[in-house]
């Protein structure tokens, strides 16, 4: 069972070593901005990038292109909130800044646009970006709603533009090694797979003025955020389709606010269930009341299992210690061991206490605790990937659909915690991929 | 206290003795690879081991020699 060797520090040369027609670039179709032939078109050239919304996500990605994307330059700033326009200017004193994005799409300086403004200006800003003739990346999740991710997909596929969203998992060494694992069955059957994600804190952000209350901390109301489903659950739902190929067949949950009761609309306690043809289940719980087990992503196949978020996989049987060991340990257990006449009638099935084996070496990992962006988590890799299409024109197959399922999954989570019902995956939010058509 | 002189002869006798506690142990790997089933790429990725348990067999074995050693020295006494 063969799977690529790399870690992530080689992951770009690696990646851009490989040909069209490897298997790597065949199963993860939008890594091929890495490959060869392409980094060929992008030398000694520059995408020229606008920012629209520069707060926190829009400033790390600032950071981030200025320190190691050396493909891009920030030619313009766009923000309605003063201060964080004035931050972003700082770094970047060359780049034109604008408080309306309209003025912004009318330059014809600015080629690509990355979108970090909040969730519910997701839709208009990508269509209006579209629709001037700009490549675009806009921030997970897609959209507010599931109609607004629709339009924003119709809009990408009739626009023959560059679409990204900001799924970095999709660019994160470490995923790319443990898909080709499940592709290829080294953990077997996959038999289920479990996301969660807890913290401790309320999620405000400070607000200078109780005015500014809904425009700074917008995750907390139902107008402008699905809350923990659009801003953390996407990131863990895209798993499902990635691994399993599949879309559910039928979601359920339940979402409460049990602890943050501050006058917040959206919910700080969810848990949902997505249930596959197969009968294979993913679930997703979040509760930003208690941080003990932080975030993990599993997937559990009958041979072993992954554990994303630490960066390590576990097979079920693992490999016997070396025989010299195994001969030491008999005669130690003969000769230091009690003889008792009575034993135990019943072991608990305590965890596994297996220490496993990284999927990657040299593996960064975090615990999700930030709330802006991670080090290492694939960001860069996905911008840097942004900014090449950007350069060469040429939209990126399979990344718009795994992020649109992504979105929509997350959506109609919220939708099943609201009604209380048990919702089957409606058809007209299905699109050509993972074999369904058009509805 | 005396000098210790360690003659050629006595160093050729630990030698030989050390030598025959690393093949005892050695060939313990090697029957551990067939008893367990493991791979035979342990003969050498478990020197280190074998190593180990060569000094242990020595240092048991200077230990019977030691006390040998004493035992005669004082029945010769008497």
């Amino acid at each position: 069972m063969e799977t690529t060797d790399f870690s992530r520090r080689d992951f770009l040369k690696s990646a851009a070593a490989m040909g069209g027609g490897s298997l790597l670039l065949s199963a993860f179709p939008w890594l091929q901005t890495f490959s060869k032939e392409n980094q060929k078109e992008v030398i000694g050239e520059k995408a020229k990038i606008a920012i629209i919304g520069t707060g926190s996500r829009g400033m790390y990605h600032i950071q981030n292109i200025l320190r190691v994307i050396p493909q891009a330059e920030i030619v313009a700033l766009c923000d309605v909130y003063q201060p964080h326009l004035d931050q972003a200017a700082a770094l970047c004193p060359k780049a034109k800044t604008y408080t309306d994005y309209r003025e912004l799409l009318l330059s014809p300086e600015v080629e690509g646009v990355l979108i970090a403004s909040p969730l519910h200006t997701h839709a208009s800003l990508t269509i209006a970006g579209l629709n001037a003739g700009k490549h675009v990346f806009c921030e997970k999740s897609m959209a507010r709603t599931l109609d607004d991710c629709k339009a924003m997909y119709d809009t990408y596929k009739q626009s023959g533009k560059v679409l990204y969203i900001g799924q970095q998992r999709l660019f994160d060494p470490k995923y790319i090694k443990a898909f080709e694992m499940v592709h290829n069955g080294s953990i077997g059957e996959v038999v289920g797979i479990r996301n969660y994600w807890f913290r401790n804190n309320d999620w405000r952000r400070p607000v200078s003025d109780p005015s500014l209350e809904r425009h700074i901390n917008w995750r907390l109301y139902k107008e402008y955020s699905g809350g923990l489903m659009t801003e953390l659950a996407t990131h863990q739902l895209q798993l499902g389709t990635w691994a399993l190929k599949a879309l559910p067949d039928f979601i359920s949950g339940f979402g409460d606010i049990i602890f943050w009761k501050d006058g917040r609309e959206v919910y700080d306690s969810v848990n949902v269930m997505y249930h596959y043809p197969n009968g294979v289940h993913m679930s997703f719980e979040s509760t930003i009341s208690n941080k003990f087990f932080g975030m993990g992503e599993q997937i559990l196949g009958h041979k072993g299992t992954i554990e994303l978020s630490k960066g390590k996989y576990y097979m079920e049987e693992p490999k016997p210690a070396p025989g010299i060991q195994q001969l030491i340990n008999q005669i130690e257990h003969k000769v230091f061991d009690n003889v008792s006449f009575a034993g135990p009638s019943w072991v608990p099935e305590t965890a596994s206490e297996s220490k496993g084996e990284y999927i990657v070496e040299k593996t960064k990992t975090h615990d999700g605790a930030s709330s802006t962006g991670a080090v290492g988590d694939g960001s860069e890799e996905l911008v840097a990937a942004f900014c090449h299409s950007v350069i060469t024109g040429k939209p990126i197959p399979s990344l718009v659909e795994e992020a649109y399922y992504s979105s929509v999954l997350a959506l109609l989570g919220i939708k099943a915690m609201e009604e209380r019902v048990v919702m089957p995956f409606p058809d007209a939010y299905k699109i050509p991929y993972l074999n369904h058509s058009n509805v | 206290m005396r000098d210790i002189l360690l003659t050629v002869k006595r160093q050729r006798t630990e030698i030989v003795i050390f030598i025959v506690c690393f093949l005892v142990a050695f060939g313990l790997n090697l029957y551990s690879i067939v008893a367990f089933g493991t791979e035979w790429k342990e003969l050498y990725t478990q020197l280190l081991w074998v190593l180990c348990l060569s000094v242990l067999f020595y240092g048991i074995v200077l230990f019977l020699r030691l006390l040998y050693w004493g035992i005669q020295k004082i029945l010769h006494k008497k």
